[in-house]
């Protein structure tokens, strides 16, 4: 069943060239002086020295950080009672209720932006920062809980039955078993949650006023053209998150033999 | 499976996530809903009920016609993502055995890499004075830049086709992971040949992965209106763009939330058909 496979193997090739040429391109125009890339002719850091210039652009990184720190904060707490409640708590209609807390990542971003605004609306809330981090909770928490709980069901009951049977309280057992054991999956679930609001951009449009994330923020520039200054960022954008997908890969030790078969857990 | 109900102390456990449930799901929903059905004058909103908006939804073709092609579009992504990403992963699980974990990482990578930068890169390929005019130019095949590339349907399906193959990728590559492998073995020894093995034992056990490959790229490609804006030009106008404008411009809330709640309808129908014909667990999300 090995085969050789060189079609397959050029096909796949091409697949990768098409996957990576566009940030290769993201990449190179932020160093180019000229905004062309053929005759590229040296190499510049002068669009990245006009982004520290823009302040406009600066504040807006850091709200960016600052919303998503909060929202991956909220999300975890929300996020980890969800998936306590959905492993270790049996009722009917349980299958409903997973895909309802879901949802907001599954369904597309404008349905989340469009509810959102029309009830903070309704309810007289001010597009501000926490209209956004709202938002941002929205799609972050489902994340998180989906990691946790799949880390959970896999760890199966024992470890904290033999905790109970030695003397432990529910307090201690979660402090000394379950939590130690969780662990890798919240970092990975908080880093996963970061990068994924840092980009965010569908749901945060609705619900942006004058207080701007930098994804917002950079749409606005985009509306006069490609600058090599939106270059510059892109490129940073793209390197904080390849660093923030390696952690998460090592935290949660996602990797090709991942989703070989298993033997199921009990529980 | 044995089906239990817990005691009701233990239900203390759920109400941080169900509050969550209510507060940024259900209710806003609710609130779309009831506003579905206000009607805007100018700019004020009439809160007397009103079915105008589903009425003009079902009467005018011209939100049948872009809902139709929208559909359309997203039908064509779906495909092309598979063709795209079923190959590869395809490839990780079977055919290779070094570099395996680097090629598998570098195929979920594009996943979590910025949406607005993709969209950025595509832009700079395609456009009037992007990266394929300059290099046709250059190499003299064209003295004019090709302006077929960008701002229509044919930009908006190859940017959505690259969002969407990592989506399709994880599914499939879940579903063809959780193929025991003596099945091949088994395949062999009774003389099928490679391409028999795929067509009876692979393409049957991954379907699953596939029909949630699909739905997942069907559904990202129905609703996405920011791709649209930035590469669809006029002819690019999508479903996702006619509510969007609701918001903007066009300042018709009651009917914006119509149309969301119709989009809303149609997601959450193809996303039940997944749980009944696609893999049951999406995996893109887990460990």
């Amino acid at each position: 069943m090995r085969g050789r496979g060189t079609g397959l193997k050029i096909y796949g090739t091409l697949i990768f060239v098409f996957l990576y040429f566009p940030m290769v391109i993201v990449l190179l125009f932020s160093f180019s002086p000229t905004r062309t890339i053929v005759g590229l002719s040296g190499l510049t850091l002068k669009w990245y020295q006009e982004l520290f210039q823009d302040p406009r652009l600066l504040i807006a990184f850091w709200h960016t950080v600052m919303v998503g720190l909060c929202a991956v904060a909220i999300a975890t707490v929300f996020g980890t009672a969800g998936a306590f409640f959905v492993t270790r708590v049996e009722f009917p209609g349980k299958g409903v209720f997973r895909a309802l807390v879901m949802l907001p990542f599954l369904l597309p971003g404008i349905i989340m932006g469009v509810t959102l605004l029309i009830f903070f609306r309704n309810l007289n809330v001010h597009l501000s920062m926490f209209t956004i981090l709202m938002g941002h909770v929205s799609f972050t928490t489902p994340l998180v809980m989906f990691q946790v709980s799949s880390r959970l069901s896999r760890m199966g009951p024992t470890y904290r039955w033999a905790a109970m049977d030695l003397g432990a309280n529910p307090v201690q057992t979660f402090w000394h078993v379950t939590l130690p054991m969780i662990r890798t999956a919240l970092i990975g679930a908080g880093l996963l949650a970061f990068t994924v609001s840092f980009d965010e951009i569908v749901i945060s449009y609705f619900l942006t006023g004058t207080w701007m994330t930098l994804p917002v923020y950079i749409y606005g520039m985009m509306r006069f053209g490609l600058s090599p200054k939106v270059y510059a960022i892109s490129t940073i954008i793209l390197i904080l998150s390849l660093v923030l997908i390696t952690f998460m890969a090592r935290y949660t030790g996602r990797s090709a033999d991942t989703y070989r078969v298993r033997k199921r857990d009990a529980g | 499976m044995k089906r239990r109900i817990s005691k009701p102390g233990e239900f203390i456990k759920g109400v941080p996530i169900a509050v969550w449930l209510l507060a940024l799901v259900a209710i806003p929903l609710i609130f779309t809903f009831i506003m579905s059905f206000y009607s805007s004058s100018g700019l004020v909103i009439d809160r007397t009920l009103t079915l105008k908006n589903y009425k003009l939804f079902f009467t005018d073709p011209l939100y049948a016609r872009i809902l139709f092609k929208t559909i359309r579009l997203a039908v064509a992504i779906s495909m092309l993502s598979i063709a795209a990403a079923f190959p590869l992963a395809y490839m990780v699980s079977f055919k290779v055995r070094r570099g395996r974990n680097l090629l598998f990482m570098l195929c979920i990578i594009p996943l979590w890499v910025s949406y607005l930068v993709r969209i950025i890169a595509w832009r700079t390929i395609l456009g009037n004075r992007g990266v394929i005019n300059s290099a046709l130019m250059a190499l003299g095949l064209i003295k004019e830049p090709l302006t077929f590339f960008l701002y229509n349907q044919f930009a908006i399906a190859i940017t959505l086709t690259y969002i969407c193959i990592p989506f399709v990728f994880i599914p499939v590559y879940t579903a063809l992971e959780k193929i025991p492998r003596n099945l091949l073995d088994a395949a062999n020894d009774l003389g099928a040949n490679e391409l028999r093995t795929f067509y009876n034992v692979i393409l049957p056990l991954g379907l699953p992965g596939l029909v949630t490959g699909f739905i997942f790229s069907f559904i990202i490609a129905l609703g996405d209106y920011i791709i649209p804006l930035q590469l669809g030009g006029t002819q690019g106008i999508m479903f996702g763009n006619l509510v969007w404008s609701q918001f903007g411009f066009a300042f018709n809330w009651p009917l914006g939330a119509a149309l969301g709640f119709i989009l809303f309808i149609i997601a959450v129908a193809i996303l039940g058909l997944t749980s009944k014909f696609g893999s049951t667990e999406g995996g893109f999300l887990g460990e």
